[in-house]
């Protein structure tokens, strides 16, 4: 029964969001991206481009493939957004040259212990692959010599998620210590490998410094003592033994009571059956209700926190029912008939839950037009990609990009790399660079048709006939 | 322009429960870093680190948002089957009750609190769905200006990842939300030819039942609707106005509430 309900989730969360793509070309998002990214890195300013460069290189690179490597792979190993940024970040510094120990900037920001990934390579720096038993806490080692040049991106989605075909677990390392201030240097103490395959997979990585290597089976993430991760629908152990969380054993070294479990109704049932089991929630210990649970990945700390904030949900309805007693009489001295306060009452509760029930529409819609407004930039994205890839046939790739007139890309920016602007200049600047577009695409002023059906339709009419603004 | 935003973001803020305040987006901060880049030439070190510090604050603000949002979902998955234990209980024993000739008053009394603490857990739960989306509405707006302040592409890939990020990915929540509305007609006696807008019945509402989420849930809704209004940077990235049926007659709940919320 458990299994089930949460391979259900699992997949219709996978399909829900594979859904959008109405368009029919919905790629999961991130082998998706690099695509996008490469692309698009060329064409914008130096430092962004280096961390477009250093996305695209690391996303391919995101795919945990837990079949190859052995027991306790990651499943999804989902980096928080501090990946995103970071990342960036990373990348930028290292393209200037500088060190990436700048605690100037860092301390700049508020306090955060959050998760650091390391970039890919870290140029002449010698890396060594740290295992996890080592890498955590260390206060003096520099990150370039501890450190694993890893990034790993992963999407939440089970989509990418080659398990057991079926969408397992998802990991999300997430930082939670958010109220530490750490120097990149202790973050970069702090790395989380998977195991000893994914070792010696990094090794062979760090042997070329620069490479891109597409299939790197780990992703670090680095926090201090405080990384959290979350698996989804982690109940069915069969199903999360492919998916072991990706800090679970290094996480031992770490402060995993820090580490977060994103919880689901399934989750919470074999939870409440384990408890139940034991005699209930007052009885029933941490340890108890983790062994009978049985699921990969969940730590005694989880349990234990959840296990807490199930007693006092069990018990603290009492008061919440006192203080509702004493709102339902302060409405029965308003008026004198019990049964007409009664009936008053019913009212502004269904009033109130038809609003409630309005705005969980609205924002239902709100979801699935943004979802699909981002699908689309994929889309297109996508398309201008394939347009300008080496080797394509530029003209061929030009005519088919006929729907941007090119006096809206008349300022091109002059940093665009030359490879491409000396094609281009060619094809003047009819569909412009990718990047232009791209750029371009979200600078659009003129207001769009109140109608996302029509953007399906016309996929690329529609912005091309909205897009009257030019770069400022 | 985007002050709208900023200013609509803020009164989402002033409307919301005391405990979530400060777990929205740094919207306006975010926004004069994004300046400040856009002001630096790129070229020079303050630049990159303004636009370190700017990418930082992204990461912060979005582990922010998942720890919130995880935590507040964990709570919601164990109240909701506590509920659906009491509804359980309430159901079963109302049959039982009616049948023995208990107090009807009794019963009567207990199918009250369990309506009540339905409507409030829904509308928690939607209040949740709201936060989770006026982030990411603010995040993309944020993002937009960057790019278009700085030429930079930071939007389209950053976006992405926000989309799969625990705070965004609320179908879980939304299926408990679904869930409630199930429950509702099996807890509430059927449904008056009255419509949804007996005035007396907003009074009440506003007076008795979860009179702070009621507020909010009201208070959300138009925000919504303000800042789909007349954006002035509309693209096929910005979101068509907001049709909402009643908004006129939502707007004179407002009036009802004590505390007013300018509109």
């Amino acid at each position: 029964m458990e299994a089930k309900p949460a391979l259900s989730v699992q997949r219709s969360r996978a399909s829900q969001l594979g859904a959008f793509g109405t368009s029919g070309a919905v790629p999961p998002s991130f082998p998706f991206l690099p695509t996008s990214v490469e692309g698009t890195y060329a064409k914008c300013s130096d430092a962004l481009r280096v961390s477009l460069e250093r996305e695209s290189m690391q996303h391919p690179s995101s795919v945990v493939s837990p079949s190859s490597s052995s027991s306790g792979a990651v499943g999804h190993i989902f980096a928080s957004s501090s990946g995103i940024s970071t990342d960036l970040q990373f990348s930028s510094q290292q393209l200037e040259g500088k060190h990436p120990r700048q605690s100037p900037f860092i301390s700049q920001s508020t306090n955060s212990g959050e998760s650091v990934i390391l970039p890919y390579s870290i140029g002449s720096k010698a890396l060594q692959s740290s295992t996890s038993s080592h890498c955590n806490n260390q206060n003096n080692g520099s990150w370039c010599t501890d450190s694993l040049p890893e990034f790993l991106d992963f999407p939440a989605t089970a989509q990418s998620c080659p398990l057991d075909g079926s969408d397992s677990g998802i990991v999300s390392i997430q930082s939670e210590d958010l109220s530490k201030q750490n120097d990149w240097q202790d973050w970069a103490d702090q790395i989380i490998i998977d195991n000893d395959d994914l070792t010696s997979d990094l090794n062979d990585l760090l042997a070329g410094a620069n490479v891109a290597e597409p299939e790197p089976k780990v992703l670090i993430q680095m926090s201090k003592d405080s990384i959290n991760y979350s698996m989804l629908q982690p109940h069915a152990s069969q199903q999360l033994s492919a998916c072991a969380t990706a800090g679970q054993s290094p996480s031992s070294n770490t402060a995993p009571a820090k580490q977060r479990m994103r919880w689901t109704p399934e989750l919470h049932e074999a939870f409440v059956e384990a408890v139940n089991k034991l005699g209930g929630s007052e009885r029933a210990t941490p340890k108890g209700v983790l062994k009978l649970m049985k699921v990969e990945g969940l730590t005694i700390y989880h349990v234990k926190s959840h296990l807490q904030k199930y007693r006092t949900a069990r018990y603290k309805p009492e008061s919440e029912e006192e203080s509702s007693e004493k709102k339902l009489t302060s409405i029965e001295e308003l008026s004198s008939l019990d049964l007409k306060t009664g009936i008053e009452i019913t009212e502004a509760l269904r009033l109130q839950m038809e609003v409630q029930k309005r705005l969980h529409e609205q924002l239902e819609i709100q979801r699935n037009l943004q979802l699909r407004i981002e699908e689309q930039g994929r889309y297109l994205q996508m398309m201008f990609e394939k347009q300008y890839k080496p080797g394509t046939d530029l003209i061929k790739g030009v005519s088919s990009t006929n729907e941007y007139p090119s006096n809206e890309l008349t300022d091109a920016p002059p940093n665009s790399p030359p490879q491409e602007i000396s094609t281009l200049e060619a094809n003047n600047s009819k569909g412009g660079d990718s990047t232009n577009l791209a750029t371009t695409y979200s600078e659009t002023s003129r207001p769009v048709a109140g109608n996302p059906k029509a953007n399906d339709a016309g996929m690329v009419e529609s912005p091309s006939s909205k897009r009257t603004k030019v770069d400022e | 322009m985007k002050m709208k935003f900023g200013k609509r973001l803020q009164q989402q803020i002033q409307q919301s429960f005391p405990g979530w305040r400060d777990k929205f987006l740094a919207y306006k901060k975010l926004k004069k870093l994004v300046k400040l880049i856009s002001l630096a030439p790129s070229m020079l070190n303050k630049s990159s680190k303004t636009e370190a510090e700017f990418l930082h604050l992204l990461d912060y603000e979005i582990e922010k948002f998942n720890t919130f949002f995880m935590e507040q979902e964990e709570d919601f998955i164990i109240h909701h089957k506590e509920l659906q234990e009491k509804i359980k209980e309430v159901v079963d024993i109302g049959w039982g009750a009616n049948a023995n000739g208990s107090p009807a008053l009794e019963m009567e009394d207990k199918m009250e609190k369990i309506r009540k603490a339905i409507v409030n857990f829904h509308g928690e739960m939607v209040l949740l769905l709201n936060y989770s989306n006026i982030n990411y509405t603010g995040l993309s707006k944020i993002l937009k200006k960057y790019d278009k302040r700085t030429g930079g592409v930071l939007r389209l890939p950053f976006i992405q990842k926000v989309l799969e990020q625990p705070f965004f990915t609320t179908d879980s929540i939304s299926k408990l939300v679904k869930e409630c509305e199930a429950t509702i007609d099996a807890v509430f006696p059927p449904a008056k030819a009255t419509g949804m807008f007996h005035s007396q019945a907003g009074n009440t509402a506003v007076l008795v039942a979860g009179e702070d989420i009621f507020r909010n849930t009201v208070a959300a809704l138009l925000t919504m609707q303000e800042i789909r209004r007349g954006s002035s940077t509309h693209n096929h990235f910005s979101l068509p106005p907001l049709s909402l049926p009643d908004s006129k007659i939502i707007q004179s709940l407002i009036v009802l509430s004590p505390i007013q919320i300018p509109s």
